[in-house]
């Protein structure tokens, strides 16, 4: 498809991209600059493209109003954990199913498949009652057990396997020769060559943790062990309405953060993601 | 170098190579195998267990009542509603996301100086926290939100989003789609980008203009990513809760639950588990149905496959 | 340095049998070239002897150690593979040292060692360089260098030059040989193509659908060839074969009877091999019609019909003759090799 465009397409190409552009752009501009607009100026007519007014005292209140730096510490370490966690099950189970021979592989690989056809939703009640069982409910080990080891780890597992099935199998050979067993061949070569979809795991179980709301508001029940998403709904006056700038405020310290840090790596970031066995 | 005698029969050491390897190969998938029976199979046992009970938590009751539930289940009135938005938003978003996905990402592969920017930007939300963005787009959706105000300047009296049944419905598949359409949209690009350019050059000396082009070539070498990209997307509408939590609550009226938020409503609202361990086969049935459905399609809509 | 012996080596898949009893008797030192077509069996037997695939029955020593159940690190082997198989993230450097780190080796005694490879292979200047920086001879050699750094008791290599183009390849072939001449290493080298088995042996074995059809000196193979299969193989162009019968008057085959060597042959079905490059030009020999000539500058090919087969010679003369014309040829009878027609055995 690709030709060189004529000058006059070239513009109209510009053009259209830039108004479908509006709708993914301009929610997160309206959320950084009502953070920062007085409560009074929030639903001003005309809207404010830029606030007339800074009320910075917004991101104070976010503070004031929840434990929001434990909050946001609960919601970091818990997705570290989480990623790390799955980059590890994952490579493991993945590198065994695409590279080593041993009975019943092909029916244990189905099992773990379940766990795509399986969503956590409809598991939630029984573990539930599982972690209430264990003493687990209102502790954040339901946040990473089952996200490093359960159903949404399997998808990380297939995308390691589709990539290490496509590794040259003279690699290993070579340093089974070389003198290497099994961990060794897995630690020093095949996962040191995994980089970009480590890469592309990695980001799909950050994410994934980072955006958790089923499971935290089931498991979770004092606002000390709340995660950021939980927290931020809770930011209402005594009327149960929503208090929109602190909302917001708190939402643009969730977001941002992770919004930079993918700007800044986007190039690996767009490209793991693309690179991955997803394509088939 | 001669070996004049026989050697009787060399006793084989129990660990071969292969058993080595074997055992290496268990140990590998361990983690991921106990992980799967303790946090999926057992607990889709006890599901379906559950499913079997009458259980009220408030009233700690816990009684057998064989197919009971699913009697309920099938006189639930709630139910066909339930089911009803269910299907309309995942059809709605299945549909948006990924006709807007390739028609981006159709876009995003053409020779433009700064494309990498606008690429960027369209996969920018997929990154932003989804509670987050549903915030925000509560916020603009308001009936004195961003968007009544913008249409208020061109004078169109934009309706009161999130609580006409009609826009409800439309607001959230639209922030759902806008929120994750660039994980579709690059998918779609590699997709594109891996087509060999030869073949374009063949058709092209064939006379194929450009749609024809596409819907010759272009569909047919990406088909195996549309069809992996549509089972991902509709299998993840199934489980789209935090937004409807968010955005609507369910309302106004049902319009809005789906059977996720149904589910978790009947079971940790109302403390019926019993119900909801029903709900959840029900919702387990429906994926799997549907995962089976589109496995089987494969063969009919899948052109090409590496 | 070590000697290499196969016992009745067989390997099986499943059910499926893919090496049915192969004898190798390697001496030390010596450079054997497994030659075979695709599929039969002789990488199989290198991955056997590498330790990279199980043997199903028979026995397989290195120097005096029986290594069945051994794994490729305790056999002390090197392998240079067909895609060279160098690690894409480390250096030249680090891929020659690779091994001796997982052998405990001092880190002076790799710096030495792998100084001492680089330098015979001239990569000097690639220590530093990663395998996608590299051309197609240059990862060759890195991929050799590798494999000498350990000093190992047995070279493998599995058709090493088989990425290379012609040229490479040629040049390749001599440095393999002389490195081989220069270590004195005991080397066991697969390759499909009987040039390089030719050029390169010491021995040569010729496999044919998992089965060893003969074992000898290149040019015993050439001379001698123990049946059809390998008169077949070895040799560019191929030998002439041509059926027919054993007769007290000479070989009778379709249209043409065709001279005999001296000696006492029972009559009876055979196939007559004579090889392009045996026949001579002559003014009454046996009358061929020419089909097709190709000069290729030192010699000229001609295909031409004799009786009704058609056959292939190669002549040092520059033949001016064209299409449809008569010529006559002899072969050289001390050079003709008959074959049972049943067995394809050789029976002079």
């Amino acid at each position: 498809m690709k030709t060189d465009l004529s000058p006059r397409l070239r513009v109209a190409l510009y053009g259209l991209l830039c108004v479908l552009l509006i709708p993914f752009v301009f929610p997160t501009w309206w959320m950084l600059t009502s953070s920062v607009k007085p409560i009074s100026d929030i639903f001003a007519f005309p809207p404010d493209l830029w606030p007339r007014r800074f009320d910075f005292s917004t991101y104070a209140k976010v503070f004031e109003l929840q434990p929001f730096a434990r909050q946001y510490w609960n919601s970091a370490y818990i997705a570290a954990i989480v990623t790390l966690g799955t980059m590890v099950v994952s490579s493991m189970a993945g590198y065994a199913f695409a590279r080593i021979k041993f009975p019943f592989s092909n029916t244990m690989f189905m099992i773990v498949l379940l766990g795509l056809l399986i969503p956590s939703e409809v598991t939630i009640v029984p573990l539930f009652q599982m972690f209430l069982g264990w003493g687990m409910i209102n502790t954040h080990w339901p946040l990473i057990l089952v996200p490093v080891f359960g159903a949404p780890s399997v998808f990380a597992t297939f995308v390691m396997r589709q990539f290490f099935i496509a590794l040259p199998g003279e690699l290993e050979e070579a340093a089974r020769v070389d003198g290497l067993g099994r961990f060794k061949i897995f630690w020093l070569i095949a996962l040191p060559l995994a980089k970009p979809a480590l890469g592309a795991v990695a980001i799909f179980t950050f994410l994934h943790s980072w955006n958790l709301y089923l499971e935290p508001i089931v498991f979770l029940s004092s606002t000390q062990m709340f995660t950021l998403p939980q927290a931020l709904t809770q930011f209402t006056d005594a009327y149960g309405g929503a208090m929109w700038n602190i909302q917001l405020a708190a939402a643009t310290m969730t977001a941002i953060p992770v919004l930079v840090v993918f700007i800044i790596a986007q190039k690996q970031f767009v490209e793991g993601l693309a690179h991955t066995g997803l394509k088939g | 170098m001669s070996l004049m005698t026989e050697t009787p029969p060399r006793k084989r050491p129990f660990w071969t190579m292969a058993r080595r390897d074997a055992a290496a190969g268990y140990l590998f998938i361990a983690p991921q195998l106990i992980g799967i029976i303790a946090f999926v199979l057992i607990p889709l046992c006890l599901v379906f267990y559950y499913s079997l009970h009458e259980w009220n938590v408030l009233a700690n009751t816990f009684n057998f009542v064989g197919a009971a539930n699913y009697q309920m289940l099938l006189a639930d009135r709630a139910l066909p509603q339930v089911l009803l938005s269910s299907a309309i938003f995942s059809v709605g978003l299945v549909v948006l996301n990924m006709s807007l996905a390739l028609l981006l990402a159709v876009l995003l592969d053409q020779k433009l100086k700064g494309i990498t920017v606008f690429r960027t930007l369209f996969f920018s939300p997929v990154v932003v926290s989804l509670v987050a963005w549903t915030i925000v787009w509560s916020f603009l959706l308001q009936n004195n939100g961003g968007i009544n105000g913008m249409l208020a300047m061109i004078g169109v009296e934009g309706p009161n989003w999130l609580r006409n049944p009609t826009t409800a419905m439309i607001s959230v598949i639209v922030v759902q789609v806008f929120k994750n359409v660039g994980l579709n949209m690059i998918l779609f690009l590699a997709a594109l980008q891996g087509v060999p350019k030869e073949l374009y050059e063949a058709a092209r000396v064939d006379g194929a203009g450009h749609f024809k082009q596409f819907r010759r070539i272009t569909l047919p070498m990406i088909s195996p990513t549309i069809l992996l990209t549509s089972i991902i997307t509709i299998v993840g509408s199934l489980q789209v809760f935090a937004q409807i939590a968010v955005l609507t609550q369910g309302g106004p009226g049902m319009t809005t639950t789906v059977l996720v938020y149904y589910l978790y409503q009947q079971a940790f609202q109302f403390h019926f588990f019993g119900y909801g361990s029903t709900l959840s086969i029900l919702l387990f049935v429906i994926v799997a149905v549907l995962t089976f459905v589109q496995w089987q399609m494969r063969k009919r809509i899948v052109f090409y496959e590496n | 340095m070590a000697p290499v012996s196969l016992r009745s080596i067989k390997k099986n898949y499943g059910n499926v049998a893919t090496i049915h009893g192969v004898d190798i008797d390697i001496a030390d030192g010596e450079f054997v070239v497994l030659v075979g077509p695709s599929g039969c069996g002789k990488s199989t037997l290198l991955r056997m002897i590498a330790g990279l695939e199980t043997i199903t029955e028979g026995e397989l020593s290195i120097g005096d150690r029986v290594v069945n159940e051994l794994e490729p690190k305790d056999r002390d082997i090197a392998m240079v593979f067909q895609n060279y198989a160098l690690y894409p993230h480390m250096t030249v450097a680090t891929n020659m040292a690779f091994s001796l780190e997982h052998r405990g080796a001092s880190k002076a005694e790799i710096a030495e060692r792998v100084n001492w490879a680089a330098d015979i292979l001239g990569l000097k200047p690639l220590l530093d360089r990663y395998p996608r920086q590299l051309s197609g001879g240059q990862l060759q050699r890195v991929a050799m260098g590798r494999a000498i750094v350990r000093n190992p008791q047995v070279f493998l290599f599995d058709e090493p030059l088989s990425n290379l183009d012609a040229k490479l390849r040629v040049v390749m072939r001599g440095e393999i040989k002389g490195l081989h001449q220069r270590l004195g290493v005991t080397t066991v080298y697969v390759t499909h193509d009987q040039i390089e088995a030719m050029t390169m042996a010491d021995k040569i074995v010729v496999m044919n659908a998992g089965r060893v059809e003969q074992i000898g000196a290149p040019l015993d193979l050439y001379d001698r060839p123990a049946n059809l299969f390998v008169a077949g193989f070895i040799g560019s162009p191929a030998m002439n074969f041509i059926g027919g019968r054993i007769t007290p008057e000479g070989f009778a085959a379709a249209g043409i009877t065709l001279p005999l060597p001296a000696g006492n042959l029972p009559a009876s079905n055979a196939v007559y091999g004579i090889r392009p490059e045996h026949f001579a030009l002559t003014d009454a020999g046996i009358p061929a019609t020419v089909l097709l000539v190709e000069p290729m500058g030192s010699e000229t090919q001609v295909s031409m019909q004799i009786g009704e087969h058609q056959v292939i010679g190669i002549f040092r003369e520059r033949l001016r003759a064209r299409p449809g014309e008569t010529i006559h040829v002899l072969p050289d009878l001390d050079l003709v090799h008959l074959f049972d027609a049943d067995t394809g055995q050789r029976l002079n």
